[in-house]
C-alpha cells in the first residue's frame, strides 16, 4: 500500500524514473488497476456518505414538491428581470413542472413501498452499490478509449505490449482523487476541471515512457481517437442533415 | 483447480505466459473447458446471492404495478380520454403486456431468471468461446498462423477470465457495465497472438475477423428475413 502512494505522489509530481520504474515492472497493470480502483473509491466516499444520508431522510412527497415549486418561483423572481426570457418561458416550465409532478409522486410512492428487508438495509446496500460501481464506470470508460489509444500508439511506432501501455496509463486517474470534494458547489466542479486537465497530462507522459516515444507522438496518439470519434460524429449528422434536405 | 485459478487470475492481467502455458499444455481443451465452466458457474452463484439481497429489498413488483396504475390515472391525458370505453380497454389490454416486459428489459430483480443462470450461464460461455475459438483458428490459419485447433481453443478459453469481474455482483445494485466485452477482446488478442505466434497486425486481424464475420452473417440473416417478410405479408395484400 505504502508503494502504491509512492507512486501516486510520485506520478503527479511527473517525476520521470517513477514512470520508467512502473513501466518496467511485470506487474504494471495490476499496480496500475490497483491506484484506479483505490482512487475511485476514495474520490467516491463523500458521494456514498451523501447517498446513505439522504436515502434515510423520511421523505413528504407534497413538501418537497411545494419546495420545487418555492424554489422555481423564486428563481423566477430574482434572476427573471436579468435574464431577458421569452414571455412564454416561465409559463413552459411551470406546464412541464405540472406534466411531471404526477410521475415525481409516483416515483416516490414507489420509494416508500415496503420490502422483505427493512429499509436501511436497502438504502445502506444500494448506496454501498452505486459506490462500489465507480471503479467499474472508470474502467470501462479508460478501458474503451484505451484500445483506440493503443491501436493509434501501434501505428505510430509504439513499443510497448497491451499490459504495459494499460498498466502506464492506469495512473491517469491519480489527480482524481480531488474528486471527493465534487459535492462542494463550485470549488467541486473546478477541482473536477483540474484533475481531468492533470489526468491527461499524466495519460500522455505514461504513454509516452510506455511506448518510448516523445511527447509529441503520445499527444497524438492520445488526441487521435477523440478526433476520429468527433469527425465520424460530424460526418453522421452531415449525412442525416443532407438525408433530411433530400427527404424533404 | 488451483492453476485454473491462477491460470485465468494472470491471463486478465493480460501477460503472456498464462497463455503460452495453456498453449504448451498437452490437454489445453479439456482444461480449457473446465475454466469457462468453473468461472460461468462461479459468476451464476454469485449473480444468484446479489439478485437475492436486491429481491430482498425491493418492494413487490405487484405493490408498484398498482402505484404506477393509480399514477397513470391522476395525469391529464388519461383523464381526457378514461370517458372513451374503447381507450380504457385498450389501456388495459396494453398496460398488463408491457408490466410483463419492461420491469424485467429495466432490471428488475427476477429470482427465477438468476436461478436459472446457474444453467444458462455456463452453456452460453461455453457455446460462445467454442464458437469464437472455431472461427478465429480458421481466420489465424488463414494469415498464417501456426497454432493448432487444440492450442487455439486452450488459449481463447482464457480469454474467459474478464468475467472474473462481475464476482462484484455479489453486492447488489452494483453495475460492472460495459468493462467486461471489452477486456475480453483485449484477451482474445493476447491469446491469439501468444497462441499464433503473430506480430500484433496479425493478432489483430486474427481477433476481430470473427466479429466481422458475425456482423455480416448477422446483417445476411436480416436482409433475407426482410424480403422473406416482405414476399409473405406483400403477397398477402395483393391478393
Amino acid at each position: 500500500m505504502k508503494e502504491l502512494f509512492q507512486l501516486g505522489r510520485d506520478t503527479l509530481l511527473f517525476k520521470h524514473e517513477a514512470y520508467v520504474q512502473h513501466v518496467a515492472r511485470a506487474d504494471a497493470l495490476k499496480r496500475g488497476l490497483a491506484l484506479l480502483v483505490l482512487v475511485t473509491l476514495i474520490a467516491g466516499i463523500a458521494s456514498l456518505v451523501v447517498n446513505f444520508a439522504g436515502g434515510l431522510r423520511p421523505t413528504n412527497v407534497q413538501a418537497e414538491l411545494r419546495e420545487v415549486e418555492e424554489g422555481l418561483q423564486a428563481f423566477f423572481d430574482d434572476a427573471g428581470p436579468f435574464l431577458n426570457l421569452p414571455p412564454d418561458f416561465k409559463k413552459g416550465v411551470y406546464q412541464g413542472f405540472r406534466v411531471a409532478r404526477p410521475g415525481i409522486e409516483m416515483g416516490m410512492r414507489i420509494a416508500d413501498l415496503p420490502t422483505p428487508l427493512p429499509k436501511p438495509v436497502g438504502i445502506a446496500l444500494s448506496s454501498l452499490g452505486k459506490f462500489l460501481s465507480l471503479p467499474f464506470n472508470r474502467l470501462a470508460g479508460w478501458i474503451g478509449y484505451g484500445v483506440w489509444v493503443l491501436l493509434a500508439a501501434k501505428l505510430l511506432g509504439g513499443r510497448a505490449t497491451i499490459a504495459q501501455t494499460l498498466g502506464a496509463t492506469a495512473i491517469y486517474a491519480v489527480p482524481h482523487v480531488l474528486d471527493i470534494l465534487g459535492p462542494v458547489p463550485c470549488l467541486g466542479g473546478l477541482l473536477g476541471l483540474v484533475a481531468t486537465v492533470w489526468g491527461i497530462a499524466i495519460y500522455v507522459k505514461a504513454l509516452a515512457v510506455a511506448n518510448e516515444f516523445g511527447v509529441g507522438r503520445a499527444t497524438a496518439a492520445t488526441v487521435l481517437p477523440a478526433l476520429l470519434f468527433t469527425a465520424l460524429a460530424l460526418l453522421g449528422m452531415l449525412v442525416l442533415f443532407i438525408l433530411s434536405l433530400a427527404l424533404g | 483447480m488451483k492453476t485454473l485459478i491462477r491460470l485465468a487470475w494472470e491471463a486478465l492481467f493480460l501477460s503472456e505466459e498464462p497463455y503460452a502455458e495453456m498453449r504448451d499444455s498437452p490437454n489445453a481443451v479439456p482444461r480449457g473447458l473446465g475454466l469457462v465452466v468453473l468461472v460461468a458457474l462461479a459468476v451464476a452463484l454469485v449473480g444468484l446471492v446479489g439478485g437475492t439481497l436486491e429481491w430482498a429489498t425491493t418492494p413487490d413488483m405487484r405493490d408498484v404495478q398498482k402505484v404506477v396504475l393509480e399514477g397513470i390515472k391522476q395525469m391529464d391525458w388519461y383523464k381526457e380520454l378514461q370517458d372513451n370505453p374503447e381507450f380504457r380497454e385498450q389501456f388495459t389490454q396494453q398496460f398488463e403486456m408491457g408490466w410483463r416486459i419492461f420491469p424485467q428489459l429495466f432490471g428488475a430483480p427476477n429470482l427465477a431468471t438468476a436461478g436459472l443462470q446457474i444453467a444458462l450461464l455456463p452453456l452460453r460461455l461455453v457455446l460462445t468461446w467454442f464458437l469464437y475459438g472455431l472461427v478465429a483458428h480458421l481466420f489465424a490459419r488463414l494469415l498464417g498462423g501456426q497454432g493448432g485447433l487444440g492450442q487455439t481453443l486452450g488459449c481463447t478459453a482464457l480469454a474467459v477470465a474478464p468475467q472474473i469481474l462481475n464476482l462484484a455482483t455479489f453486492f447488489p445494485y452494483l453495475v460492472v457495465g460495459g468493462v467486461v466485452g471489452t477486456w475480453t477482446i483485449l484477451c482474445r488478442y493476447v491469446a491469439l497472438k501468444t497462441c499464433h505466434r503473430f506480430r500484433w497486425g496479425r493478432a489483430l486481424a486474427a481477433t476481430l475477423l470473427p466479429y466481422v464475420a458475425l456482423a455480416v452473417v448477422v446483417s445476411l440473416f436480416a436482409c433475407l428475413g426482410g424480403v422473406v417478410g416482405a414476399l409473405i405479408f406483400g403477397g398477402g395484400t395483393t391478393q
